[in-house]
């Protein structure tokens, strides 16, 4: 699994973030807090506007319903109260999709949401908006087949894995804050009560920070190769304060 | 939705000033491109055009319609050029600006209507079946020279694009998937480039490849298109600055020595690139294409 985000790398922007992972590439562009038009205004709080740009083609209704799912996330961890009469506007550009996307059978709107909200974050950092707490987001997916070795729920699956465990019953979206709480939960498909509740406690041990130690960590290592999300999260951010912080601790 | 920021006044006397002096604020030559980049994606068509700090991603994709009744034999082409917020705060969602509509409106004459793409080679089967071809250009980064840019990055994109192989039996066209057979490059008869002269001080100075901050500040701009055979395809004038009709002809004279430069530029990367694809170097007896 690669993992890989840049930070900072448009001049124009005032925060940016390129994010690539799985055959998905995204670039976010934030630019805020800025003027705001008049019917947008707010008198207390700051608009929030998301657009996001398929490399291909021109949007669709489907691009809409994203953008409502991501605008809502991000509102509710962007502290709009301290910057009243603002606009801050966040643009995610799509600049490649893997090649299974299309054949998976799987609504592209699960898989891509947890890359758009990533991408929307590391941009909003890069670009200093207060924010109240980080999030990190995962996807989940439930094979129809229960017999088939695949037959276990699949965590943040490849395009090329839900290609090869169609049909999928059932997608799960989560979105947790850094205090483990649950702040978007998209789902699609034939699904249990129960069955949601297991995908969630999954979701939430890769998303949130184990405060307990390093065993949780190890395990998902030799599972997914992939640590968790939000200790990824802070060490990105992390070297990039360190690379602009060099001057200082140089001297 | 802020407007742009405009230069202030003496901000611009300073660059008027610096031009005078035949000093540019970036200390390039009067006649000087910025630093060209331009990187292929993984996938085919994919280019992406650094020209200083400006950043444009070209994306062509391909699809199968029905060609449109009035030109049978032809197949589709479209170049979109859609501004985003991302390029700066001034561009709002699908309210176009004027820089959008003449963008397009150049690449439109520069690309499509000088027939650099020969759209008869996209036609499968006459009145029936064509491919659609389509060039999504994103604006990442603006830094000025948006229409160079842009041009770069569609003419690098179609060289390096390939589209699937069909096979026709009477009326039924099969498509052959990439690992059925490797894809055919697109027949491109001529590359033109756009290169855009500012003009300042009443068309006595003029400027190749200006940045944001002299493109707000210049008078008028003179857009020249040709290839690299020095067959002009388009002259395009925008602004009030007046430009004296044998200014024009030395424009083409600069215009073909970057077009030139630019060519080969972009030769020598499609070149690299192809390299990097061909590992097995089986890509020679894999390829379908045929001879012109």
């Amino acid at each position: 699994m690669t993992l890989l985000a840049v930070l900072s790398h448009l001049n124009r922007a005032d925060g940016s973030a390129t994010y690539t992972h799985n055959g998905y590439a995204i670039i976010g562009a934030v630019n805020g807090p800025i003027e705001v038009q008049r019917r947008d205004e707010m008198p207390e709080e700051a608009t929030v506007e998301v657009n996001i740009r398929l490399a291909v083609g021109i949007g669709s209704p489907k691009e809409r319903h994203l953008e409502s799912l991501v605008h809502n996330t991000l509102r509710s961890i962007i502290l709009t109260r301290s910057i009243p009469r603002t606009l801050v506007q966040i643009t995610l550009q799509v600049t490649s999709l893997p090649e299974e996307e299309a054949a998976s059978g799987v609504d592209s709107a699960c898989t891509l949401l947890p890359h758009l909200l990533h991408t929307a974050l590391l941009a909003l950092l890069s670009a200093s908006i207060p924010l109240s707490t980080a999030l990190t987001s995962v996807v989940i997916a439930v094979p129809a087949s229960a017999s088939s070795k695949a037959g276990t729920t699949m965590l943040s699956p490849t395009a090329k894995e839900l290609l090869r465990a169609k049909p999928i019953r059932a997608t799960h979206v989560f979105a947790f804050s850094g205090n483990r709480k649950l702040l978007l939960s998209q789902s699609m498909g034939v699904f249990a009560y129960d069955e949601w509740g297991e995908a969630c406690e999954m979701a939430e041990d890769v998303c949130c920070r184990d405060e307990g130690g390093v065993g949780l960590g190890e395990d998902m290592e030799v599972k997914g190769g992939q640590g968790n999300l939000e200790e990824w999260l802070r060490s990105v951010v992390q070297k990039k304060v360190e690379m602009e912080q060099r001057w200082r601790v140089a001297t | 939705m802020p407007r742009e920021a405009e230069v202030s006044v003496n901000e611009r006397e300073f660059i008027y000033q610096a031009l005078q002096e035949n000093i540019r604020l970036d200390g390039r030559a009067l006649d000087v491109f910025r630093p060209l980049e331009l990187t292929f994606g993984d996938e085919y068509g994919v280019a992406d055009v650094q020209l200083g700090k400006t950043r444009v991603i070209a994306r062509i994709s391909a699809d199968v319609t029905a060609p449109l009744p009035e030109r049978k034999f032809d197949g589709i082409f479209q170049i979109i050029t859609e501004f985003s917020p991302m390029a700066s705060p001034a561009f709002e969602v699908g309210r176009p600006t004027d820089a959008e509509v003449i963008l397009s409106r150049i690449l439109e004459k520069a690309i499509r209507r000088s027939n650099a793409l020969d759209t008869e080679s996209l036609c499968i089967i006459a009145g029936l079946k064509c491919f659609a071809l389509r060039a999504d250009v994103h604006i990442v980064d603006h830094d000025g020279g948006l229409i160079d840019a842009s041009c770069i990055a569609v003419m690098a994109a179609l060289q390096h694009f390939r589209r699937p192989d069909v096979i026709v039996e009477g009326e039924k066209a099969t498509i052959l998937s990439a690992r059925e057979r490797e894809p055919i490059p697109l027949s491109i008869l001529h590359q033109p480039l756009c290169v855009t002269f500012s003009y300042y001080e009443d068309g006595d100075i003029f400027l190749v490849d200006a940045n944001l901050a002299e493109e707000q500040v210049r008078q008028g701009e003179v857009i020249v298109t040709m290839n690299r055979h020095g067959e002009v395809c388009q002259v395009a004038k925008y602004g009030g600055a007046t430009v004296d009709p044998l200014a024009l002809l030395n424009c083409t004279n600069v215009a073909l020595e970057k077009v030139k430069e630019l060519s080969k530029y972009i030769q020598n990367r499609l070149e690299e690139d192809a390299k990097k694809k061909d590992a097995g170097g089986l890509m020679a007896e894999l390829s379908a294409e045929n001879d012109r």
